[in-house]
């Protein structure tokens, strides 16, 4: 909003974030159902055959839990930016084209289907959610792209119609289905934050991080698609292309969020728009702050579902919703005036 | 360099996986025992084991002192986090899909678990004497289980097989959900000379409408009471809702029940004690003297 975006700028907000960030995650790692002490996580014993439960739930439970957070949290808040991009809408969020609702039926497939194997660590909820919110995704993507020049409209559509028609299946699923599965399913939905072996956060930080960095090396593009298409397009901008890009890497990153944590909403949709009211609309600080302030809103919203009701804990999901909402209301009051939404 | 990436994560993986052993506990040494559900710990209690059980859940509240032990978290959302911090050699879960997810994450950090599945009287047996051997107290686990056989026995000889009531097990009011053939309500009803009114059933606890509460003629509806709540006031607006149903006889000649949740629905050491609360209700006349 004050001028142009230069380099420097950048980079301070960045650092700034990135500052940000590393303190929400220092203070999250101390705080929890279980009181831990700073001392007694860092005396490794020497001997293994002692159990020192601090240092086992600081590093095997909690410390893989705020990474998972932070690497969803990135991978959602950029995705919705990447969506309200695209689709020029103000209300999409990573979930908009149709990857909660396949992401969901397949998870509830898995689950009644009671299978017993893992693929690399990962349980068959993750492994059908993944390919079920991929398949969707291109269901609608295809279903777009014929109803030709206006298909960002047919693309909203067409997610809208996908997501009711999937959720009705999965109504259908529940409701013929054990009850103690349907216990199951429900908390996935609402976003299911557990510890995860090192490997998977290895591979799914390896995922998230490329894809953001892609999606941050077009975001000059995009920056030239938000004024519209055709503008773009007059300009001398290969619009198909770098929307299929975008639209692939988004989706690609969503999916692989979702098949770690289930289905957290609300964080692709506020982050992005608490960046874009505070610092404006350039994507090419959008994708950085993003990220990053998507990673430390997810740590902190975790940390408030694993302890507010200890010993039990809240499926993640609810927490974004109610701290998120407000708090995006007032940024909404508060700077809406001063800035252009997409037309 | 996302293969880089790939590889050196494996790396990392596989030296770690290296150095995380899981061993493996004798019976003797089990002497800090987390209990993952409230039947467990009533099991667990039963087995003599007051001062091992280290961990139960939040709604683990008999007996007593049960309520007094650290808490683990509820049973569909278990934390972790509490359940290392109590130490345990030994975790005990139930064979439902949340459980099972459990223990897979807890044998990956190298802790033990034993994991039973309980979802029929015979199963109770079963699991009664699989934890026994697991914490070294065979003896007294096929003591229990005789005593709760004999009990049983004792209440099944005492109603006799010359009256077949039907009765309809509402889990649910509204929507009106009730207990079908394949569960262990059945098998309770079916041990105090019931017969359940709803026959066999896609769905364990079977949604059902209004003609069929009426075409199923049941001769008493119970109800067990949610749990810390007035069983009176549930009581009376039971007969509220069954009113509506005012020309089936069970509402006329006022045969609905409000029992204990705890005793009825949890399928434990307590379980001669649910089957007598039941059979009070069926045959009220036999308990009088």
């Amino acid at each position: 909003m004050k001028g142009l975006l230069t380099p420097g700028i950048l980079a301070r907000r960045t650092a700034l974030a990135v500052a940000v960030l590393v303190a929400v995650m220092f203070v999250c790692s101390f705080v929890g159902a279980e009181r831990i002490s700073l001392k007694a996580v860092f005396c490794t014993a020497t001997d293994l055959t002692t159990v020192n439960p601090d240092h086992e739930i600081f590093v095997r439970v909690r410390l893989p839990r705020i990474i998972l957070a932070a690497i969803v949290g990135a991978a959602l808040a950029c995705s919705g930016v990447t969506f309200q991009a695209l689709l020029r809408n103000p209300l999409a969020d990573p979930y908009i084209l149709g990857i909660s609702s396949g992401a969901a039926l397949g998870a509830t497939i898995a689950v009644l289907g009671g299978f017993d194997w893992t693929l690399w660590g990962r349980s068959p909820i993750a492994v059908f959610a993944f390919a079920g919110g991929l398949a969707a995704v291109w269901l609608v993507w295809s279903i777009g792209r014929m109803t030709g020049k206006f298909y960002v409209t047919g693309l909203l559509l067409a997610g809208v119609v996908v997501n009711a028609f999937f959720s009705a299946i999965i109504m259908f699923l529940t409701s013929i289905a054990k009850s103690q599965q349907v216990h199951a399913t429900i908390f996935w939905l609402m976003g299911n934050m557990v510890e995860e072996d090192f490997l998977v956060l290895w591979i799914g930080t390896g995922c998230i991080a490329s894809g953001i960095t892609a999606l941050f090396l077009i975001s000059p593009q995009l920056n030239i698609l938000s004024l519209g298409e055709d503008d773009a397009r007059s300009i001398g901008l290969n619009t198909t292309g770098i929307q299929t890009f975008a639209f692939t890497i988004a989706a690609f990153i969503t999916a692989v969020a979702v098949s770690l944590s289930g289905l957290i909403g609300f964080v692709g949709l506020i982050v992005p728009h608490a960046i874009r009211l505070t610092f404006g609309p350039d994507h090419r600080q959008l994708f950085p702050l993003c990220a990053i302030i998507g990673a430390a809103f997810l740590v902190g919203a975790d940390t408030v579902a694993r302890t507010v009701v200890a010993p039990a804990q809240l499926p993640v999901g609810i927490v974004t919703a109610i701290v998120g909402g407000p708090f995006f209301l007032v940024l909404l009051v508060k700077y809406s005036k001063k800035v252009h939404w997409y037309k | 360099m996302i293969l880089a990436w790939m590889g050196l994560g494996l790396t990392i993986s596989i030296s770690q996986q290296n150095q995380i052993r899981g061993h493996q506990v004798s019976p003797n040494q089990i002497n800090r025992i987390v209990s993952m559900a409230p039947n467990l710990t009533e099991i667990l209690f039963a087995l003599g084991l007051d001062n091992e059980i280290v961990g139960v859940t939040i709604s683990s509240d008999y007996p007593p002192t049960a309520k007094e032990k650290h808490k683990v978290g509820n049973f569909w959302q278990p934390n972790i986090e509490a359940i290392i911090a109590a130490r345990p050699d030994l975790v005990v879960t139930l064979g439902f899909d949340q459980q099972i997810n459990l223990a897979h994450r807890l044998k990956r950090m190298g802790h033990t678990c034993l994991t039973v599945r309980i979802e029929k009287i015979r199963d109770l047996f079963e699991a009664i004497n699989t934890i026994g051997t697991a914490v070294g107290k065979q003896q007294k686990a096929h003591q229990l289980v005789s005593d709760i056989q004999t009990r049983l026995d004792n209440l099944r000889a005492l109603v006799g097989r010359d009256q077949t009531l039907k009765v309809l097990w509402v889990v649910q009011r509204e929507p009106l959900r009730v207990a079908g053939r394949d569960t262990f309500i059945n098998e309770l009803i079916e041990i105090v000379g019931g017969v359940n009114a709803i026959g066999p059933t896609i769905h364990k606890y079977p949604p059902i409408g209004a003609e069929q509460v009426i075409a199923c003629r049941p001769d008493v509806i119970i109800e067990p009471s949610e749990q810390h709540q007035n069983t009176a006031a549930q009581l009376r607006h039971a007969m509220q809702y069954w009113g509506r149903f005012e020309n089936v006889p069970v509402v006329t000649n006022k045969r609905i029940y409000v029992v204990p949740a705890d005793v009825v629905s949890r399928l434990g050491p307590r379980l001669p004690s649910g089957a007598e609360t039941v059979a009070r209700c069926l045959r009220p006349e036999l308990f009088e003297k």
